[in-house]
């Protein structure tokens, strides 16, 4: 079991969380070609490296965004994934 | 007592003739490199020399051959597919491995068991019978079959699941089997090796060169060797070798674990998958309960083994079979699976001349071992994708052209 | 008790309370702290079991808890392992994989033909004529395999348990201990772990009789029991070494989850068989195993021994037989030579022959000699008992898990583990530290270390104790012409076999793993891979670090599936009106984690009561309950952004009062997930999504908030709201008697939502037409729904109300044509091909999936179609997913049919090719059973096309009730 140091409630087991992907930007609907939006939607370059990948807390319903080197699977940095937000809309 | 056995009594065993001939040495030039000596690299080795008379060909394995998901897999090989393409596809393979024991004159252990997908909700049955339907089709032997019929082939199951997921039925295939993943490979390896080919062992491929978009050669760790045709059948390292000539695809590497108990005598013939459970179970000739579930939840390129993989499969399983927590796990392990957005594989030309990509095998490619070989040597021969291929080419994801395997696994609601 | 001992110092048994079992129908007394096979030793058992493939007779080898020699069947239990396990009293143990009995086993016959059996012989036969194969494969499936499992055994579980320490040392031998004290020292927690029922390791058995360590010993242990800050865990070993310092230690109570911030890895060695003629008769066992024997439960291994050494530890064994009155009628030393218990040994007048060579072991069902040559002169001796002191291989698997490598000294003869992973320490006899002094020091570094690791310290140098003499001997195999010498007993495997393998090709460490099944076994190589690789190495001339070696997945040792599984938890949700379900006779069906009512059984049959239940909704009025929704609550000054973006109609322009459908595909332009979306206010909306995608649809939705950068807050209420839909003509008046509100058309019309009490608790109702009749959705607070149903149930009676259930909703809506996500849509549906082309508004600038949609809809093929049967006969019925053909082809599949009692008539949805999409276009669909049946192509919605009943005209309401 991987652990997680979690920015507000320390170490946390990451079976606790849910894998959401990595973080990419997504490309302007209005501009983007055919091409560009099917490889935005399809394609990229899954080799091994250090990635910005979502990650959600279970029994908080917080969404975080790790560090994580998808070789070695080590967790460099994790935040709050809505850092500069505020959630009282 | 087969007689095959009766000249062993004559000679020591080190006399036996080699199995794999002595390793050449390395080349500077080949007409085809196969980077990856699983069971497909092997395989199309073998089907570009028997086939096409092609056998300047060097196939480059960083290990040793099958030592990636080939030797890892739980060696399930059926066609019960939901798709047309999916369907043709995986039946040619089927057929091939009938006689693939007498082709290579090396007993692979085809074993047929007879498949049992359990269905525990009615979606489930609904997607059972769309994968029958279709299998009948296209004249596969494939049926829905009712708990009564379940209970009568595996008398010592569960069907109540514990109270909670009873079965409702299943799709029945009595075509799936089992084999040696190991003796694939090595029946494929030795049958190239006897027509010319040449398997380097501990040789990785480390960068793609191309001219002028046309691949020239590959560098490897133990120097640049030229070739004109590149076929990547690297599986879960599929990205890596992408990457080195710039091709994107869909692939994703997850990983994909299985366990075995200690052995015990035969009880279990057939095999039984239940995807709502998400596990799946058989037993191996050695009296090892083989098992897997779904791949692991995140990204990674790593073979590790986590608790959390045993521990959720041993629950399910006694859901199904509660005899088996008086069973101990022997040995668990994992692979790399290279997963597609719908879980179909890519197969044939790329954009880049000269390479020729098969990849995107994820979960399910032992059973498509003998087919992609054979159609790969057929689309690096003739520079022209096969028939039962055009449906997996990389482009289809732009072209919006999915195959739709997924249509199994959506069983929401 | 023949041959049991008088006490020993340190021994493990209880001699006041006596085991009785009974072992292949002879009746066995041990004491309390036997282990099966101690107890089967000391009353003068020799054969304990049978070989894998040969059927030969074994007795004990190793002894060290891995000891598959001995494995055993009980009435509910395979696999039993002798060597770990304490006998149950009054039990009944059986060896496995035997044909007849132990004694009498037939499966010896398999020895006769083994010459027709070389290693691999099952890849070289049996497969031509290949109708032959299944038969041939029968019988290998036989032959293999251990013991037997009966299918109508129970379920068993044992609970976890979840630890967390600082330092986790494991194994609680001498660089154990001391590390476990040295980590405790230093204040932080301690878990010391070992897989024996007492701490104390090769201390407590290889110098069991080793005057000058007692205080050292008593020291260690009076310390950790001493220490509050040390929990010792016994009987439980290290299963698995998993990322993160998360160990898997398996005891005998269960499962227990440790998660650990540093480990100290202090397993020691494995002891390693010689390789010789016959060296698995019963009598030949590793000197650790004889010195086992001797020191934890009392028993001689032998009563005239010889000690084939190459190492002091051989010595030692040696004086520890004398002791305990075991005649030694040689050492024959391969190269040890002097050493600081040679002095001893031959004081104590035992003939030492050095530079001596093992031949072969003599006997027919034991051991009776052996056959030996000392500077090539080849000599014999008769005994009784053989002791194998040849050397050590790591315990290496918790550090290989963890990811280290192991290298090999050239000096110790050893692989020593090399780079260790932060926050892994090693110690002891596993680092190649022989002497109890060393191996003291060296654990008390490594648990200072560790702990100081634990408190962000910076590790001071490690000071080496490795050895500086060899403990293992280079090569301990010695073949002989004749055969028969093993090296993996698990598998019956012989240097033959290897060096057959490695001719034939297969001369990498993995290949012949593979080829000849050497360490596949259930002792996983423990006593088998090193001398595997040393062979290897030695026939390809390779050196041992070049040769390499496999890898040590987990199991440590085979772990109980009912360990592993631990207590079963699977949660269901249930509705708040569950309770009157029941009652009502529902019969539940899931949907995702929840159970829904189906039907309510209240008719003869499953057909007549749904048949009933859709009869009241078209004619009456019906009540369904629909709280497995997922329910959302979006605030916000963006909700209507958010909105717009998330769904593919716009939602903006909803009015504050006004509903909306709600449908919404991924990226790819897939539909994904449907519900009904309302207005609360200009910035408060509340939609509901299906049951099943409720929290992967929430937490997609609370991503995309922080990705768009929107400020709006997303609530999942699924659980806190109950929700049902009352539907059919009476069911406006059967509402006014419970609210306030104005449910006149004019006050509140199709489609609308409003907020009101209702049996006087708030609600939002929302004017749906998903059955096609008058209809309300009735949301309510979770705690309020149980009521608001039964108050609607109890004055419903008057209006001739029936509670319906998911199965009579379906055929309702199929009336209607409504699809059912995931039913009607499979993996790659969009909305186009749902037949929902005015659920996509392009004019939007941006939604989820436009790009993708504009593009499909220029691909479009396919196109979900209303039909009719032609011929509508009872068994000519086709099901859901049976295949619509044209010229032989596949054109589609039915996603819905049903037989519709309002209609008259079985009408369906299908999904099928454009081509055929027309209305009034013929279909021919293919039942199961391969024959074919006409339908036609149809409008939808089949049953009031206008929406008449959904939305009716005040006056055409009348008297319903
Ligand atoms: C646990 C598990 C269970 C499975 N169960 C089943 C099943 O039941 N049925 C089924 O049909 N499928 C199953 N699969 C999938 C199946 O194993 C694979 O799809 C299939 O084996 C792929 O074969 P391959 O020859 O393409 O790849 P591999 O066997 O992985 O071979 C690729 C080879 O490429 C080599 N390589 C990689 N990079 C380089 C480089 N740069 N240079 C040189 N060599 C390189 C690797 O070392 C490797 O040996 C399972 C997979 C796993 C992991």
């Amino acid at each position: 079991m991987k652990f997680v140091t979690c920015p507000s409630l320390g170490r946390r087991a990451l079976s606790e969380f849910t894998f959401g992907g990595r973080v990419e930007k997504e490309t302007d609907q209005e501009a983007v070609s055919e091409r560009e939006w099917a490889e935005y939607v399809f394609y990229h370059n899954g080799a091994p490296k250090t990635q910005q990948e979502w990650w959600y807390h279970r029994p908080t319903g917080i969404w975080f965004l790790f560090q994580r080197n998808t070789l070695t699977d080590s967790i460099t940095q994790v935040d709050f994934a809505n850092k500069g937000l505020t959630n009282d809309a | 007592m087969p007689l095959r056995l009766l000249k062993y009594a004559w000679k020591k065993s080190e006399d036996e003739p080699r199995f794999f001939p002595e390793e050449k040495p390395l080349k500077t030039s080949y007409d085809v490199v196969i980077i990856g000596g699983g069971g497909h690299g092997m395989a199309c080795a073998y089907y570009l020399a028997k086939e096409h008379g092609i056998t300047n060909v060097a196939v480059l394995e960083q290990g040793y051959i099958g030592g990636g998901n080939t030797g890892r897999n739980t060696t399930i090989v059926r066609s019960n597919y939901l798709t047309s393409e999916g369907v043709k596809f995986y039946d040619e393979s089927l057929k091939l491995f009938e006689d693939l024991s007498t082709d290579f004159d090396l007993n692979i252990f085809y074993s047929t068991r007879g498949h049992f997908t359990l269905a525990h909700t009615d979606s489930a049955m609904r997607t059972m019978r769309w994968r029958a339907e279709v299998n009948k089709h296209h004249g596969i032997d494939s049926e829905v079959v009712d708990v009564d019929t379940i209970q009568k082939e595996v008398p010592y199951m569960d069907m109540s699941c514990n109270g909670q997921h009873p079965v409702m039925g299943a799709l029945y295939h009595a075509p799936g089997s089992v084999a040696r993943h190991d003796a694939v490979a090595w029946g494929y390896a030795r049958g190239a090796q006897m027509r010319g080919v040449e398997i380097h062992q501990k040789t990785k491929v480390s960068d793609i060169k191309t001219k002028s978009g046309k691949v020239v050669g590959v560098q490897t760790d133990r120097g640049f060797i030229e070739a004109n045709s590149v076929v990547s059948m690297v599986a879960g390292s599929t990205p890596r070798i992408t990457e080195m000539l710039e091709i994107e695809t869909p692939i994703e590497i997850f990983p994909l674990q299985a366990c075995v108990t200690e052995p015990v005598k035969p009880f279990m013939d057939t095999i039984v998958v239940s995807g709502s459970l998400h596990v799946y179970v058989s037993q191996s000739s050695r009296g090892e309960l083989v098992m897997g579930a779904s791949v692991d939840p995140a990204e990674l390129h790593s073979t590790r083994s986590t608790l959390d993989f045993v521990e959720g499969l041993t629950d399910q399983m006694m859901d199904l079979f509660p005899f088996t927590s008086r069973l101990k796990i022997m040995r668990q392990w994992a692979g790399m699976s290279d997963i597609t957005p719908d879980f179909a594989p890519i197969m044939g030309k790329t954009d880049v001349d000269g390479f020729y990509l098969d990849a995107g095998w994820g979960t399910w490619g032992f059973k498509a071992t003998p087919i992609s070989g054979k159609t790969m040597a057929y689309t690096v021969a003739n520079d022209r994708p096969h028939e039962l291929i055009k449906p997996f080419s990389l482009d289809r994801y732009a072209n919006f052209e999915l195959v739709g395997e997924k249509g199994a696994a959506s069983v929401g609601h | 008790m023949m041959r049991r001992l008088s006490p020993q110092p340190l021994e493990w048994i209880n001699r006041s309370q006596s085991v009785t079992f009974v072992f292949e129908g002879e009746e066995i007394k041990g004491f309390d702290g036997d282990v099966i096979s101690s107890a089967l030793w000391a009353q003068g058992h020799k054969v304990l079991g049978r070989s894998f493939k040969y059927h030969r007779r074994r007795g004990l080898l190793s002894f060290a808890n891995h000891d598959i020699n001995v494995m055993l069947q009980t009435a509910d239990t395979p696999n039993v392992r002798g060597d770990v396990v304490q006998p149950e009293q009054g039990q009944t143990y059986k060896a496995v994989n035997t044909f007849g009995s132990l004694a009498q086993d037939k499966g010896a016959l398999v020895e006769w033909i083994s010459k027709f059996l070389p290693v691999g012989f099952y890849y070289k036969a049996f497969y031509s004529p290949k109708f032959l194969f299944p038969k041939w494969e029968r019988l290998i499936r036989e032959m293999a395999g251990l013991g037997t499992v009966d299918t109508s055994w129970g379920e068993r579980r044992q609970p976890k348990r979840y630890r967390h320490c600082d330092v986790a040392v494991i194994g609680a031998g001498p660089s154990g201990m001391a590390a476990a004290i040295a980590a405790a020292k230093q204040g932080v927690d301690v878990c010391l772990i070992d897989e024996n029922p007492y701490i104390g390791g090769s201390l407590d058995y290889q110098y069991a009789n080793e005057e000058a360590l007692e205080v050292t010993r008593d020291d260690l242990k009076t310390t950790i029991a001493e220490m509050d800050n040390i929990q010792v865990i016994t009987s439980a070993f290290v299963a698995g070494f998993y990322g993160d310092n998360w160990l898997a230690v398996n005891s005998q109570q269960g499962l227990i989850k440790l998660s650990a911030q540093s480990v100290v890895v202090a397993t020691g060695v494995f002891e390693q068989p010689a390789v010789f003629r016959n060296n698995d008769l019963p009598g030949v066992m590793n000197a650790s195993a004889a010195q086992r024997l001797m020191a934890r439960y009392a028993v001689a291994p032998c009563k005239e021994a010889v000690v084939l050494t190459a190492n002091p530890e051989g010595y030692r064994a040696a004086l520890d037989l004398i002791k305990n009155g075991v005649v030694v009628k040689a050492i024959l030393d391969t190269g040890c030579g002097e050493n600081s218990w040679s002095v001893p040994v031959k004081q104590a007048g035992i003939p030492v022959f050095e530079n001596a060579a093992i031949i072969e072991a003599k006997g027919r069902k034991a051991l009776q000699g052996v056959v030996y040559a000392v500077n090539g002169v080849q000599q014999s001796l008769d005994c009784d008992g053989l002791l194998m002191s040849v050397g050590w291989a790591p315990a290496g698997a918790p550090l290989y898990q963890a990811g280290s490598k192991f290298a090999y000294n050239a000096i110790l003869e050893q692989l020593l583990p090399q780079e260790l992973p932060q926050g892994v320490f090693a110690c002891g006899r596993i680092n190649g530290v022989f002497e109890i002094v060393d191996q003291i020091k060296d654990g008390q570094q490594a648990g200072m270390a560790a702990a100081l690791a634990v408190q962000d310290k910076s590790v001071p140098d490690f000071t080496d104790y490795t050895a500086t003499r060899a403990h293992s001997h280079s090569y301990p195999i010695w073949q002989h012409p004749k055969g028969k010498e093993f090296i993996d007993f698990d598998e019956d495997i012989q240097i033959k076999d290897l060096k057959g393998a490695i001719a034939q090709g297969f001369d990498n460490i993995e290949l012949m793993k593979r080829f000849s099944t050497i360490g596949m076994g259930p002792s996983q190589g423990k006593h088998s891979n090193m001398n595997g690789i040393r062979l290897l190495a030695k026939l390809t001339g390779k050196s041992i670090d070049q040769t390499g070696s496999t890898t040590a997945r987990p199991m440590f040792h085979p772990t109980e599936v009912s360990h592993l599984a631990g207590m079963r938890f699977r949660p269901e949700r249930l509705t708040p009106m569950h309770a009157f379900h029941q009652q009502a006779k529902a019969k539940f069906m899931e949907a995702g984690v929840w159970l829904r009512p189906e039907y309510y059984a209240t008719e003869s049959s499953r057909e007549a009561s749904i048949a009933a239940e859709v009869a009241a909704v078209r004619n009456a009025v019906g009540l369904i309950d629909v709280s497995t929704l997922g329910k959302l609550e979006v605030f916000g000054r963006d909700s209507a952004e958010l909105m717009d973006r998330l769904y593919t109609m716009r939602m903006s322009n909803m009015a504050v009062g006004a509903s909306r459908y709600a449908l919404m595909v991924d990226d790819s332009g897939v539909v994904i997930d449907d519900g009904v979306a309302v207005r609360y206010s200009d910035e408060h909306f509340y939609v509901t999504t299906t049951t099943s995608t409720s929290d992967s649809a929430y937490r997609m939705i609370q991503k995309k908030v922080i990705e768009w950068g929107l400020k709006v807050t997303v609530l999942n209420r699924t659980g806190q709201i109950g929700a049902m839909n009352l539907a059919g003509p009476n069911s406006r008046q059967l509402l006014s008697q419970l609210t306030d509100l104005d449910l006149s058309n004019e006050a509140f019309p199709y489609l609308a939502m409003r907020q009101a009490k209702v049996c006087g608790v708030d609600a939002t109702f929302i004017r749906v037409g998903f059955v096609g009749e008058l209809g309300y959705e009735i949301h309510v607070s979770a705690q309020d729904a149980e009521h608001v149903w039964q108050q609607i149930m109890l004055l419903g009676e008057s209006f001739a109300i029936k509670p319906f259930g998911v199965e009579a909703q379906r055929q309702l809506r199929l009336e209607k044509g409504h699809i059912i996500v995931g039913q009607d849509t499979d993996g790659l549906t969009n909305p186009f091909e749902a037949n929902m082309p005015w659920a996509v508004h392009f004019k939007k600038t941006y939604f989820l999936g436009k790009p993708s949609l504009v593009r499909l809809k220029t691909l479009q093929k396919r196109i979900l179609v209303g039909f009719e049967l032609l011929s509508a006969a009872a068994d000519d019925m086709p099901l859901e997913s049976n295949l619509i053909i044209d010229d032989g082809e596949m054109v589609g599949r039915v996603t819905s049919i049903g037989r519709s009692a309002t209609l008259q008539k079985v009408i369906g949805l299908a999904m099928v090719e454009l081509a055929c999409s027309q209305v009034d276009s013929e279909l021919t669909i293919k039942l199961s059973d391969g024959r074919m049946v006409s339908a036609k192509v149809v409008k939808t919605p089949f049953y009031d096309p206008q929406g008449l009943l959904q939305k009716p005209q005040e006056s055409a309401l009348g008297g319903a009730a």
